[in-house]
């Protein structure tokens, strides 16, 4: 590889961030309002389809919901200005504590490894468990 | 091997129209979305896709060298009718080359990133494999060479595809003239292609020509009912680039190393993307099939939709 290939990659790699940062500025991100109970049952449905959801868990920051179906914990969780969905044994989701405010689910999924949810100044986490606190 | 590269020829072109894109979207004259860090990661997919090709492009090039020189026939490369030929066969090729890196997983490994991205606008188009070369998938054009069309006619054929795929990658345009939805490959019907929604999983994998896809029975409209919903089955969780370029050959090797026979590691590489032995993963027929018994009327109106097109 020749000089000529490592000026053409270092202008290509300044076009790159000229190109981002003009996206960046121009703001035109899908929109991804704050989830509420109505739209994280929506994005659910969406996710999950023909499930039920017993129990919903929204974050502080409501960038998600995580809700219990029979065994399983169905996880949606923000990334940019999508959504992304796994599931998780329910035992093992309620299982998991909150640490430094934050709530981390270990997914086992090379395409998304951890879900991690802003926890403090949420309902306590696992949703039902102020009951019987 | 080729003095005429089209597609750098037209990086200017992409450029700008991606600039202009993003224009039209922040005045609100034009559908299109942009996130900076899905922008970058697309982008970024595009620069490593060209360095791989520079590092793979030897074998690649001495590979269908070697079987030129094995041709049946010579093809004059400056026969208006070999051009036409190409053009129709290397679109055939593409077709099933594209077929084949959805349908089987070794191959869906190394084109999976350029289906990543939540997102549907020209940089989307640049979100290039990094491991093509590896996955071997340019062998699936190694007959033209034995045809006996040149090497680098080949390889200017390509780039055209490849830069006639680029403008269809956008949600700025809504449809074209009926005639030309009916034989090209336009942005309407590769939105179907990038969309997760179950019924239009696996469809429309045309290059230039959607001819192919009527033809061999993967062809669905775009609804006015059902918009698509872009990415893969399963989105990433983040938009670190070695994930986006690596994560499924990683999820393949993890597999393999836990199956319980040969007979699973081989399913696992050579099935279908979202095959295991036990079911407990939803291959895209599975998808659809889960779907159409959810709903039936909505599936059922698909085979009208399908004949009206």
């Amino acid at each position: 590889m020749g000089l000529g290939f490592w000026i053409q990659l270092a202008g290509s790699a300044v076009a790159i961030a000229l190109l981002v940062a003009f996206a960046a500025w121009a703001r035109i991100e899908r929109p991804c309002p704050p989830l509420d109970e109505v739209a994280a049952r929506a994005l659910l449905a969406e996710e999950f389809p023909g499930r039920n959801f017993e129990r919903l868990w929204i974050p502080a920051d409501r960038r998600g919901v995580v809700a219990r179906s029979g065994n399983e914990a169905l996880i949606l969780f923000r990334a940019g200005d999508g959504y992304v969905a796994r599931s998780l044994g329910w035992t093992e989701a309620a299982h998991t504590a909150a640490r430094d405010g934050r709530l981390q689910f270990r997914l086992e999924d090379v395409g998304a490894p951890v879900a991690s949810f802003l926890a403090e100044g949420a309902a306590p986490w696992p949703p039902g468990s102020e009951a019987r606190a | 091997m080729k003095s005429f590269d089209p597609v750098t020829l037209a990086t200017p072109f992409f450029i700008l129209t991606i600039i202009l894109e993003i224009i039209l979207g922040r005045l609100g004259k034009a559908k299109a979305e942009y996130e900076a860090k899905d922008t970058a990661a697309s982008l970024v997919m595009g620069l490593g896709s060209t360095v791989a090709g520079v590092l793979i492009g030897g074998l690649i090039a001495v590979s269908t060298l070697w079987v030129y020189s094995h041709r049946l026939f010579t093809i004059p490369m400056t026969a208006v009718w070999a051009w036409v030929a190409i053009f129709f066969l290397e679109d055939l090729t593409y077709y099933w080359f594209h077929r084949l890196s959805h349908e089987r997983r070794i191959w869906w490994a190394s084109h999976v990133n350029h289906h990543s991205s939540q997102h549907y606008n020209l940089s989307t188009a640049l979100r290039q494999t990094w491991t093509g070369g590896v996955a071997m998938t340019w062998a699936m054009w190694l007959p033209l060479a034995f045809l006996g069309f040149p090497p680098a006619m080949i390889a200017i054929q390509k780039g055209i595809s490849l830069v006639y795929q680029f403008w269809i990658h956008t949600e700025a345009i809504d449809r074209m003239p009926a005639p030309f939805e009916a034989v090209f490959n336009t942005p309407s019907h590769h939105r179907v292609h990038h969309a997760r929604n179950p019924r239009y999983l696996d469809r429309n994998y045309a290059g230039i020509l959607i001819i192919w896809d009527r033809l061999f029975g993967t062809f669905e409209p775009e609804r006015s009912d059902e918009t698509p919903r872009y990415g893969i089955v399963k989105n990433l969780g983040d938009f670190n680039i070695f994930r986006v370029a690596f994560h499924e050959w990683v999820s393949i090797g993890r597999d393999v190393i836990h199956a319980r026979s040969p007979k699973e590691a081989l399913g696992y590489v050579f099935g279908p993307p979202g095959w295991s032995p036990d079911g407990s993963r939803q291959t895209s027929d599975e998808i659809k099939r889960a779907w159409r018994e959810r709903e039936p009327d909505r599936s059922s109106d698909e085979a009208g939709m399908s004949r009206r097109a």
